[in-house]
Formats: structure tokens, C-alpha cells, sequence
């Protein structure tokens, strides 16, 4: 019997798929662009073939106006936020200082499938930069599994820019770049060194409470209004590639394409969102609150101050509430004992049961340690203690009820000795 | 108070006592053994030496001296070390003597197990560190916290993994490998034994991947082998790694006397030669150490054979000792509890340990006093594995075997001389098993595109491409294959079993807080993890309430009931293909391809104790189907002028016989093969017995079956003739065939086979 009767016998023991139809085997030496099939669809679709080394790829260029408005923004936009990035002295890992507005490169790749192994084919390479008075979009696309030499010849030997933008991309898009590109480096230009912003970073630390998921396609529309017809869902790309490669029939593919367009002008639209409430050009915002953590994160103590007072002054109940008690640490700290106590003594009637329990508890130790003054601290921690045991009932004490209930102990010792000594 | 005897004391016991010495039927004593040694060779670096020196080693043994000379002049080897015999300098020497030249020198140690691994990393460390020496070694597992996975991948001289990491979680992502494949000059595999059968057929294709890897970064890695004893090491290592190997059997470690003991259980059933049960006789030797506190470790042969024998021991020594004192190690455990059971043997808090076949392999224990086997453990090879965990240097070991009544155990108990003088089994393995380098031919292809004139290791697979393309799996472009699917494809592909997805076991016992207490092939779980079944874990019994077969989860409840369930299969079978065929005047042999379907049909429960059966309940679960290969044995119908039920018989009885004595030619545990007789068989109408593989597409045992039917045929006509009960027993051909004549049949019928072929 022959190998291959026994191979489809045994089909059933393997991990395959079901197919159709068989397809027939294409050799491509020597490729003329009369060799290309459906290339006047590639052509109308302003795409043309790349040669290199015997083989092909394909390059589509795509050209926008910057008053081209993508969502809540002109594209024009993104070169007066770089301008403000330049006038600022704010360190952050999103400043465009220094940077050219041209010298971004949005970028964005398809691939055949998920996670980071070897034989993830990227098949597709698209960026957009800023040249004069356009927005260029460039996608290098992959003909089929194996034509990677073009591709990242292609790719390679015209980029020439500071900073990817990418969404994910520190962990999906770059490594697996590289992962691709080890595989045929011997045959094409070295990989640059790039800065990079990866905007979905950024958008967790705004909106992971305010969205569901933090995905480009939630944030487009929730924040970016951008709305898309006739969009083709991104997981859908590796069959589509597939059907694709068998058929060479490209129609399928542009709307893959376009999706991957849309994507790339909407980290422009994203990058210029982000950089402006970052610079909080338009003052106070719903979203103060999470610059301002993010602030205090990265060590900008002055900057979170700030916006803390800001938010302060502009914010509605609920934000005054939680940035007072995030601007009393910042007292506490800079020894601005009585405003901070002042402050916490509000949070403490006005905030939810979290705030309220802790501003207690911060109450209880300024009383004690700066003002000296046993029985207000005491009191402060016995009404701390109360809201606890009110809001975990049934549950096994925590650390910090086990940390409070320490503290009142020793609280009580003191107020013992006290009225012996008095 | 009556004082703990020592194991002096209880052997003059075993020796004298009428309860213990009747039944010994053999006593053999294993002189202690000088260890042989040879000066540190002369281009060893002196840091070595120096961290030797301070482990107050002051030379080598004569095996760890070859091997060294042969791995550091860069010959692929593999070493033959029994138990306990320093086997892990065999290759930690040459491996540091060669990071200690070259600083970019990077090794791969490849364990069997998780556990393994992870003793090694200890050992390995505390050399390195007497060294003073910068070198890193890490275990990469799935254990192995993401964040210092980069620091290993980039710096780390001695990676130490399995062959499932290598195949799912190191090959596929080689890109980020880099420094480790281009500077790659060992490859360790440890255990090599281990690697046969299944999981060596696929491990072989796991290394097929790794030296194509290596070399599209341009390394050649010497393999370095080490093995228990088997009748094939070079063979097996030459199979798995396709390299040219030394052989290093000059082994030069010392041993203590050790007392190799058979004992036979008493007969209780005449007629029938019943014999009682080995659980039982172990249950009563293993006492007799337990409450001495002797460490002593029982092997039993199943899963459910640990449990039965730790529930009784656990019984019977508690007051003294403590339930925690001993133990049961099988497969199925979670790692920390294994890890915890590991260290307790060590450091003597746990005194007896109830075992499957999972600690025949380096898992570092210590060394115990006694072994006690449940029955033969179905080969040679395993037996002086098992034998191996008892025995000191210094001091006397001893070790029982008790025969079950099984045809295999009395064969062997009753023939002291064949154990002791023939040569351990083969290691079998095929490589070319079509569904299992398939499978490894699209990971490998995931890993890097194939080129036209590609062979896999060293065979042509140019049909296999083009069927994979023509399956859209691989694209063809110009003369390469690339990968093209979605899919990661060594996710879907286990380098354990046929079955590739695990039944997962829960414990609803304190619902809603359940909990998943371990987990269990599919095949397997038809059998032990059906509604009702009865599944024990460490000693604890529960039941199946639930089996979610489309889920792959079994949902069960603690229970305490006086037994336990055993289920049936039953199995529709044809012919495929015929490859190989002889024929003879009235008997034709024949190999090919068959497709088996098999059902669980009912199951019985069996009282403990007294093991009878106290009922029975149907199981309901969809066939599975299975394609292998398989060797048939046909005869003409009208040879012998007997009624279909007759021959029946007799078919059943010499297909009994032939399941036990298999194992004894062909390296493998007797569920690795079935025998399966059919009065009329579909493909050619005649009584046929079929002897196939159990793994998809056959791994070599059936083949081997064919190619050495005369010998196995008359060895087992020997045993049958050679048995003492008068009409069949369960230790010849079984009890199935209940007729008066089924013994003398199923010799006829097995010679008839014979006959023909002598002449």
C-alpha cells in the first residue's frame, strides 16, 4: 500500500481539519508582473507588485490630506500635539520631545494566527506616517507563506524613523517581527533600533474601569468615535489569508486591508487623544483622575499635585472626594499636617466606606503621632474599626482590620497609662 | 515493651518462620560488589577537581572516566548505570569541562519527568557552586515563572527540561533561543530506558526537530545517553538521537549484599491452583518491616493496586507510626505532593511507600532497605530497576517478589535461572509511526519551512508534504513547505498517550468549594472513571457521580464502601491491509493494518478482601475507534473436528496464554498489546488470533510479535505444559474457558501453528 493511501486511511488519528477541495501546486520562478494573478484588481486597489530576488511582494500607498478628519480628530492635529510635547517640560514615556511629528511610524501587522511561536506568519505590514501636508499609508503585503525576502526587503530598506506607535505591540507585533525576521536575516537588512509607545499601555491606565475591554475596536468607538462600515472583524484574517493564497483572488483580502488601514489612522487619532488629556490641554476631564495616578506613578510628584487640585476645584462630588484623599498623602508627606487633617476629616464623612474607613485611620495617626492627641486618635480608630466590621461581616479578619486592631490596643494602653500618670 | 528488630533480625524471621518459609521459593544472595577506580584524568579542569576533592571523591569510577573521555572528545555516548551508581557525573563532568573552556558552551538536559528535572537542578547547583564557577543553570518547565523565562533563554549555560517543554514550549519558539541552539554542545537524555514505545516514538521526532533546529543555526550537539539496564542501549540511543554512539558498560561503583528473594504465595484452591492473593501476602510481609521502622518500598503494578495496598497498610500500622508515615506515589498525583512525599523519604519522617512504576526512575529518594514487589513487574529490566531502590553501599538490602497467579508471575517465580541469567527485554521504538511523525512533521514545519530533498531525521517524507499541503496544512512555494494554518500545533499533540486530552478529576465532596485532585488519560478513564465507578486517590475512595465525556471531567464524591469496581471492554475488529503474510499448509501468519473499535460495556464490583463479586451496572460511553497494526495467526477451520464453542474455547485460553507471555520478548507492559481470538474472522472466515498494538498506527510490538511468532509460540506451549493445575487456570489460560478440554486445546491449537513452521 502506498504512503499516501495509508495517510488518508489514518486521517481520522489526526489533528487535521476538514477541506473541500484539493489545490493545485504553483511553482513561481522568474516572476514577470504578466505572472501575477488578478493584478489588475491589485492595480485598481492602488497596489503594485515589488520584485526582488526572483520573487514578489505587493505595496499598497494610500495618501491622506491632513484635514482628513479620522474620528474626533484632523490629522492635522497630530503635528500641533507634538508641538506641545516640545513645549513642555513633562517627562513621560508617551513625550514626543525631541521628535519630529514626521518621525512617528504608526504601525500594525496581520499574522496567520495568535501567540508568539516560529511558524506565526506575519503576511502583513502596514504603517502611516506624516510627509508634508499628507498622512501616507504603506501596506507590504505577503503573496503567500514563503515570499518573506520581498516582504522584508521591501519593509526594510525604506524605513528610516524614530518611534513606533503601535497598540500591543511591545508584546505581539515587534517580537514577533523579530521572530520572522531571524528566520531569513542572512538574506535581508538588519533590524533598526526603534523608541516605541505602545498605546494600549496607555489606554489601560485611562479606561480599564470605564470599558469592558480594553481593545482598539472598544476604543475607537467609546472614545474615539470612530465608526466604521462594513468592517471585516480582525479574527478573521487568517482565514481569509488562507482563502486567499488558495484562490488568488485578492477581493476578499482588500477588506482585511482596509480594516488594517482604519486601524493604523486610528493610533494617529488615539496618539493625539492621549497626548492631549496627558497634557490636559482641554483642563479639567472625566479622566483626570487616572492622569493623575498615572502621574504619581511615574514619580511626577508636581504634575499630580496639580491635577489633584484641579480636579479639586472642576471635579464633580464623587472625584473631589478621592483626589482630596490622594492630595492629603501629598500634604502628609510634605509635613502640611493641618491641611491634610482637614481634608481626611471631610473624606472621612463624605467618601464611599473604603475612603472613609482609611481616612479615619489616617485621622487616627496624625492625632497620634504629629498632634499628640490620644482619644481623638483612639475615637477616630474605633469608628474605622466599626465601618470594618460592618462592611466584612462574616469574614475572616483581614491584615488591616488585624493592623487596626493592634493599633487600638496600644492606643487604649496609652490612654490607660495616661489617666494613671494625670 | 518488645524491642524493634533490625533487618538482620527479620530476615532470620523470614528464614525461619513456617508462615513466611514455605513459601519462599527461591533465595538468592548477591554478593557486595569493590568498587573500581581510576585516577581524575589529566585534562579535567582543576576546578572540578577541586569541587570533587571537597565532596571527598578523590577519583572516578571506570564508567564516569569513559564517559568523560569519549563526551569532552566529542563522541555521542550512552552510559548503562544501574541504580545509585554516580550515573549523573557520567555527564555533569563533561558538560562543565567544556563550559569551563568556552564560556558560550550551552547544554540541554532532557529528564523524563518534571521531578527529575528538578532533583538535578540541586545537585547540579551545589557542584557548580563548590566550583566557584560562573555558570547558570535552569530548569525551563512549565513551572517556571514568566518573568525570568527571558534570563534563561539568554544566559543560561545548562537549560534542564523534558521532552514535552522541548516539544511545545522551546522548539516552536526557537526565535528567542538563539544564543542556546547556536552554541549548543551537549544534549543530555537521562533515563533513556524510558524512551520506548510511545513516548519514545515521539520523543525521537521531538529530537528530529531539535538537530534540524541546531543545525539551521549551525550547531552538531554530542548526545549523551544514560540507561538502566536493557538488552539494547546502543540500539535505543541510536533509534532516538540518529547519531553514532559509544557504549560505556564498564561500571566501576560499588554495592552492598543483597537477598533476592521469590516467594509464592500458598495455593488455597486446589483444582482451580488459585493461589491467594499477592496484595494480600504483601500486605502481610510489608508489616512485618512497617512496625520495625525498616524504610521499605512497595511496588504495586496499577493505580488501583497502590490504593487497595495503602488503605490496608495504612490500617494496619497507624497506631504505630502514623497514617503519614506511609505513603502512595503514582501518577495522578499533584507535583507538591509528590515533592513533599519525595523529601519525606529522604529525610526518614516517611517509612514505607506504596508505588507505581514512577519511582523505577531516578527520583532521588535515598536509598531504602527493603523492596517488595506485587507481582512480577512485566519485565526484566524493570525488576532490577525496582530491585535498585533497595540497598545501601554499605549494609544488606533485601527483596521480595511475590508472584501473583498470574501465567507471567509463575512462570517467572517457578524459573529463578531465567530471571537471573537471561538477558533483560528490548527497548522498542518506531520513529516512522505515521500518526506520530506526521504530527511532528507539522510542528516541525510550524519551526522552520521544509526544503525539496529534506528528509525527517533520516526518513523521506516528500509524500507526507505533499499530503499535508493537499490537507491545507503546508503550503507549497517554489520547492519549499511552509507552515499555513492558525493553529499552534504542538498544543494539540501529547508526547504521553494516544488519547490527546485529559479527564479532569473533581472533588465535589465540600461543594461549592471543589477542587481538581488530578487527572487521567481518556482511554483510561473509560474504564476507571465511569458514573459509579469506584477511583481511589491516596487512600481515599470515591465515587463517580458524574462522567462529562464531552467536557472531559469527572465530577466525585468521598465515599467509604467495602469495594471496587473493575470494568469490561468489548471490541469489533477488521482487516485492513495485509503487508507480510506466510503461509503454510493448513496455518497462514500474516501482519498488517486493522481498525479496532472498542466499547465499555458493564463493570462489576468486587468486594475487597474476599474479591468476589457483589454486583454490576452498565456504562454508557461512545465507542472509540483505533487504526493499528496488528499480526494474525489464521488456521484452516476443518483441522480439528471440533464445534465452533470448542474451538472457541481453546482460542480463548491460547490468546490468554499468549497476552502473558509476550511481554517476556517484546519490552512492554501487557496492556501495550492485545490478543483477540476470532472463531470467523471477517477478512478470510477462518479462526484467526490477532495480536495488535493499542497505540494508533502500531509503535513496532506487533511487528516484533510476527517476526519471532515460532519462539513465542513454543515458549508459551511450555508454559502452558509446565503449568500444575489440571484443566486451566488463571495462571496459564485463564478462566474464561471454563470446558474440560479448553487446556489441552489451547496447546493443540498453538502447536498446530508451530508445527508447520518447523517443518
Amino acid at each position: 500500500m502506498s504512503l499516501k493511501n495509508k495517510l488518508n486511511r489514518m486521517k481520522t488519528h489526526m489533528n487535521l481539519e476538514k477541506v473541500d477541495h484539493p489545490s493545485p501546486v504553483e511553482e513561481n520562478i522568474g516572476i514577470v508582473n504578466e505572472d501575477i494573478p488578478f493584478l489588475e484588481k491589485w492595480l485598481e486597489n492602488d497596489t503594485v507588485p515589488y520584485h526582488f530576488d526572483d520573487d514578489y511582494c505587493f505595496i499598497r500607498e494610500v495618501r491622506y490630506p491632513l484635514n482628513h478628519k479620522h474620528g474626533l480628530y484632523a490629522f492635522s492635529e497630530l503635528k500641533k500635539i507634538v508641538n506641545e510635547w516640545n513645549q513642555t517640560s513633562l517627562e513621560h514615556p508617551l513625550s514626543a520631545r525631541g521628535v519630529n511629528s514626521e518621525d512617528l511610524f504608526f504601525f500594525d501587522t496581520e499574522t496567520t494566527g495568535l501567540g508568539g511561536g516560529a511558524g506565526n506568519t506575519i503576511f502583513l505590514l502596514g504603517y502611516a506616517y506624516l510627509e508634508g501636508e499628507e498622512v501616507v499609508v504603506k501596506q507590504h503585503i505577503l503573496p503567500q507563506p514563503g515570499s518573506e525576502i520581498p516582504l522584508y526587503q521591501s519593509f526594510l530598506e525604506k524605513i528610516n524613523y524614530e518611534t513606533l506607535v503601535t497598540y500591543n505591540g511591545k508584546s505581539f507585533d515587534w517580537p514577533q517581527l523579530k521572530t520572522r525576521h531571524t528566520l531569513i536575516k542572512e538574506h535581508v537588512p538588519k533590524l533598526p533600533e526603534f523608541g516605541h509607545f505602545d498605546l494600549y499601555h496607555a489606554s489601560r491606565r485611562l479606561w480599564r474601569n470605564k470599558l469592558e475591554r480594553v481593545k482598539l475596536s472598544v476604543v475607537e468607538t467609546d472614545i474615539l468615535e470612530v465608526h466604521r462600515e462594513d468592517d471585516i472583524p480582525g479574527y478573521l484574517a487568517p482565514m481569509i489569508y488562507f482563502d486567499f493564497v488558495e484562490r488568488k483572488n485578492p477581493e476578499i483580502l482588500f477588506g482585511i486591508m482596509k480594516h488594517n488601514e482604519l486601524d493604523i489612522l486610528s493610533l494617529i487619532s488615539l496618539y493625539i487623544h492621549l497626548s492631549r488629556k496627558i497634557l490636559q490641554i482641554d483642563g479639567y476631564t472625566e479622566d483626570s483622575m487616572e492622569i493623575a495616578r498615572w502621574l504619581a506613578y511615574l514619580g511626577k510628584k508636581e504634575e499630580s499635585v496639580e491635577t489633584y487640585e484641579k480636579i479639586l476645584t472642576a471635579g464633580n462630588e464623587e472625584d473631589r472626594i478621592i483626589a482630596g484623599h490622594a492630595l492629603a498623602f501629598q500634604k502628609k508627606k510634605e509635613k502640611q499636617f493641618n491641611e491634610a487633617l482637614e481634608i481626611w476629616k471631610e473624606v472621612a464623612v463624605k467618601g464611599n466606606v473604603q475612603l472613609r474607613i482609611q481616612a479615619q485611620i489616617e485621622c487616627a495617626k496624625l492625632y497620634e503621632h504629629q498632634f499628640k492627641d490620644v482619644a481623638f486618635a483612639l475615637k477616630c480608630s474605633l469608628i474605622a474599626h466599626q465601618e470594618m466590621i460592618r462592611e466584612e461581616s462574616g469574614l475572616i479578619p483581614g491584615k488591616k482590620q488585624l493592623e487596626l486592631e493592634k493599633r487600638i490596643r496600644r492606643l487604649e494602653k496609652k490612654e490607660l497609662s495616661k489617666d494613671i500618670f494625670v | 515493651m518488645k524491642l524493634r528488630k533490625n533487618l538482620q533480625e527479620v530476615i532470620n524471621d523470614l528464614k525461619t518462620n513456617e508462615d513466611f518459609n514455605d513459601n519462599i521459593v527461591h533465595w538468592q544472595v548477591i554478593e557486595a560488589k569493590e568498587a573500581k577506580h581510576v585516577p581524575f584524568p589529566d585534562r579535567m579542569n582543576d576546578k572540578i577537581k577541586q569541587a570533587l576533592e571537597k565532596r571527598g571523591i578523590t577519583g572516578l569510577y571506570t564508567h564516569q572516566a569513559t564517559a568523560f573521555d569519549a563526551a569532552v572528545s566529542g563522541n555521542s555516548l550512552v552510559a548503562v548505570t544501574p541504580t545509585a551508581s554516580g550515573k549523573t557525573l557520567c555527564y555533569n563532568l563533561p558538560v562543565l569541562q567544556k563550559i569551563l573552556e568556552d564560556e558560550k558552551t550551552r547544554a540541554l538536559y532532557i529528564f523524563p519527568t518534571k521531578a527529575l528535572s528538578y532533583d538535578q537542578k540541586s545537585e547540579l547547583n551545589e557542584m557548580i557552586h563548590e566550583m566557584d564557577a560562573a555558570i547558570n543553570s535552569y530548569t525551563y518547565d512549565g513551572d517556571t515563572p514568566s518573568n525570568i523565562r527571558q534570563k534563561i533563554r539568554q544566559a543560561g549555560h545548562i537549560v534542564i527540561t523534558n521532552p514535552d517543554m522541548l516539544h511545545s514550549g522551546i522548539l516552536p519558539h526557537h526565535t528567542k533561543w538563539v544564543s542556546l541552539f547556536e552554541n549548543l554542545k551537549y544534549v543530555i537524555i537521562d533515563e533513556l530506558h524510558i524512551y520506548r514505545g510511545v513516548f519514545g516514538s515521539h520523543t525521537a521526532n521531538v529530537i528530529r526537530r531539535l538537530k534540524r533546529i541546531c543545525k539551521f543555526y549551525g550547531s552538531d550537539p554530542v548526545f549523551v545517553c544514560t540507561s538502566a539496564t536493557i538488552n539494547n542501549p546502543k540500539e535505543l540511543a541510536m533509534e532516538l538521537t540518529e547519531k553514532e554512539m559509544v557504549l560505556v558498560d564498564n561500571n566501576g561503583a560499588p554495592s552492598g549484599k543483597k537477598h533476592f528473594v521469590f516467594y509464592n504465595p500458598p495455593i488455597v484452591n486446589k483444582p482451580l491452583n488459585i493461589r491467594r492473593s499477592a496484595v494480600l501476602e504483601v500486605r502481610k510481609l510489608a508489616n512485618q518491616f512497617l512496625k520495625n521502622k525498616i524504610q521499605t518500598i512497595v511496588f504495586a503494578r496499577s493505580r488501583v493496586r497502590v490504593e487497595i495496598l495503602l488503605t490496608y497498610l495504612q490500617e494496619l500500622v497507624s497506631k504505630q507510626l502514623g497514617p503519614k508515615s506511609i505513603r502512595g506515589y503514582r501518577g495522578g498525583y499533584l507535583p507538591t505532593q509528590r515533592r513533599e512525599i519525595e523529601q519525606g523519604l529522604r529525610d526518614g519522617s516517611i517509612y514505607g511507600v506504596i508505588s507505581t512504576n514512577a519511582l523505577e526512575l531516578g527520583v532521588d529518594i535515598g536509598q531504602l532497605q527493603v523492596c517488595i514487589m506485587t507481582g512480577y513487574p512485566g519485565s526484566i529490566s524493570s525488576a532490577w530497576q525496582q530491585a535498585g531502590r533497595a540497598g545501601r553501599r554499605h549494609g544488606e538490602a533485601l527483596i521480595i517478589m511475590v508472584g501473583s497467579s498470574s501465567a507471567l508471575d509463575q512462570y517467572i517465580v517457578q524459573h529463578p535461572d531465567y530471571f537471573f541469567t537471561r538477558n533483560p527485554e528490548t527497548a522498542r521504538i518506531n520513529p516512522d509511526n505515521l500518526l506520530i511523525m506526521v504530527d511532528h512533521v507539522k510542528c516541525a514545519a510550524y519551526e522552520l519551512p521544509f526544503k525539496k530533498g529534506d528528509t525527517f531525521g533520516k526518513t523521506e517524507i516528500m509524500d507526507v508534504l505533499e499530503f499535508l499541503t493537499e490537507e491545507r496544512v503546508l503550503h507549497q512555494n517554489g520547492d519549499k513547505w511552509h507552515w499555513m494554518n492558525d493553529a499552534f500545533p504542538a498544543s494539540n499533540i501529547s508526547l504521553r498517550s494516544a488519547a490527546q486530552e485529559n479527564v479532569v478529576i473533581i472533588d465535589q465532596t465540600n461543594a461549592p468549594n471543589n477542587r481538581v485532585i488530578g487527572e487521567m488519560d481518556t482511554f483510561s478513564a473509560m474504564t476507571l472513571l465511569h458514573d459509579e465507578a469506584i477511583y481511589l486517590h491516596q487512600g481515599i475512595q470515591f465515587q463517580v457521580e458524574e462522567l462529562d465525556w464531552e467536557e472531559k471531567k469527572a465530577f466525585v464524591r468521598e465515599v467509604n464502601v467495602d469495594y471496587y469496581t473493575d470494568a469490561n471492554l468489548a471490541v469489533q475488529l477488521s482487516v485492513l491491509e495485509v503487508d507480510k503474510q506466510r503461509t503454510f499448509a493448513s496455518t497462514t501468519a500474516a501482519f498488517g493494518d486493522v481498525a479496532i473499535r472498542a466499547m465499555p460495556t458493564i463493570f462489576k464490583k468486587i468486594k475487597f478482601e474476599t474479591h468476589e463479586n457483589i454486583g454490576s451496572g452498565p456504562i454508557s460511553l461512545p465507542e472509540v475507534e483505533l487504526h493499528t497494526s496488528s499480526a494474525m495467526l489464521s488456521m484452516e477451520p476443518d483441522i480439528f473436528e471440533w464445534d465452533e464453542n470448542r474451538i472457541e474455547q481453546g482460542m480463548i485460553g491460547a490468546s490468554h496464554a499468549l497476552n502473558y507471555m509476550i511481554p517476556l520478548y517484546v519490552m512492554c507492559d501487557p496492556h501495550d498489546i492485545h490478543v483477540y481470538p476470532q472463531v470467523k474472522a471477517a477478512h478470510n472466515e477462518k479462526p484467526t488470533i490477532f495480536i495488535y498494538d493499542s497505540y494508533p498506527g502500531g509503535i513496532g510490538l506487533s511487528d516484533k510479535v510476527y517476526e519471532n511468532s515460532e519462539i513465542i509460540l513454543l515458549e508459551t506451549i511450555s508454559m502452558i505444559e509446565n503449568c500444575s493445575c489440571d484443566n486451566g487456570c488463571p495462571s496459564c489460560i485463564g478462566t474464561e474457558s471454563a470446558t474440560k478440554t479448553a487446556k489441552s486445546d489451547a496447546k493443540q491449537l498453538l502447536g498446530q501453528f508451530c508445527q508447520e513452521k518447523r517443518s
